[in-house]
């Protein structure tokens, strides 16, 4: 029976890492007043290499606008949240385009930062 | 009388279990994974339509550079952002007139971005971002 729970897990575990940004490498920047950012479905992340994932798959700046649309669909406003994880040292020729792509698709940009009173 | 020193201690649990335990292990490793949430910073931007009419109007300009941050062309300091940005926004109160245009050169970091844009914000302006629009020029074969 432990046996079974146990692949059943691994199973999903995998499955869901498909999805997943943790295998994603970016140093936050740092900032004051940072709060808690919350739950979203949709999360961009600009990696060390300046290369843009929208939850964790590759796509360009060209798409990301219409997949950000396209995810978000109709929903209400304080429910298109959408996370910007960017490596600290990403310039502007990279970020910019993200942050203008996330506010063109209507979403409610959140950068994730890390609070610059935590060691 | 001598009492004999039970070993129950040292019974090794049933090998069927393994596989509950190795599954107990496992969930208690996710949760605690799961449990450290991300902070971050709500930004509102306007759309691009809706910033289009604002940009015809005298706003306040702020241009990044990599060593440098100018505010309507003069140069200051990060740490001054934003008194002097408030000082500017004095005495407006409409959102269209509190609209802060950001011009930042390709090789700003996004840790100086996210620094200036908060002081921005945090002195009451609205932020818009001003990309420099691509051109394609058609060179003669």
């Amino acid at each position: 029976m432990g046996d079974i729970a146990f692949n059943l897990l691994v199973f999903f575990v995998i499955l869901a890492r498909a999805q997943d940004d943790s295998h994603l490498q970016w140093t936050p920047a740092k900032a004051d007043k940072v709060q808690p950012s919350g739950y979203s479905k949709l999360t961009v992340v600009i990696d060390k290499d300046e290369k843009v994932y929208l939850n964790g798959q590759p796509i360009s700046e060209a798409q990301l606008a219409g997949a950000i649309e396209n995810q978000l669909g109709k929903a209400p406003v304080g429910d298109r949240k959408v996370l910007l994880k960017s490596h600290k040292d990403a310039t502007a020729i990279r970020f910019e385009p993200v942050i203008e792509a996330i506010s063109q698709a209507g979403g409610e940009l959140v950068h994730v930062l890390e609070d610059k009173k935590k060691k | 009388m001598r009492l004999r020193r039970s070993s129950k201690l040292l019974v090794e649990p049933p090998s069927a279990a393994t596989g509950d335990i190795a599954f107990n292990l496992i969930v208690f490793f996710l949760v605690c994974a799961s449990i450290q949430p991300d902070s971050g910073r709500k930004q509102l931007l306007p759309k691009a339509e809706q910033t289009q009419q604002q940009e015809q109007q005298d706003n306040i300009t702020v241009e990044l550079k990599r060593a440098v941050v100018l505010l309507n062309g003069e140069p200051m300091k990060l740490t001054e952002v934003t008194p002097r940005v408030k000082a500017k926004l004095s005495g407006k109160t409409r959102p269209e007139d509190r609209v802060v245009v950001v011009k930042s050169a390709d090789d700003v970091p996004y840790s100086t971005w996210v620094e200036v844009t908060t002081q921005i914000e945090d002195a009451g302006g609205i932020i818009t971002l001003q990309l420099e629009e691509e051109r394609q020029v058609e060179l003669p074969q």
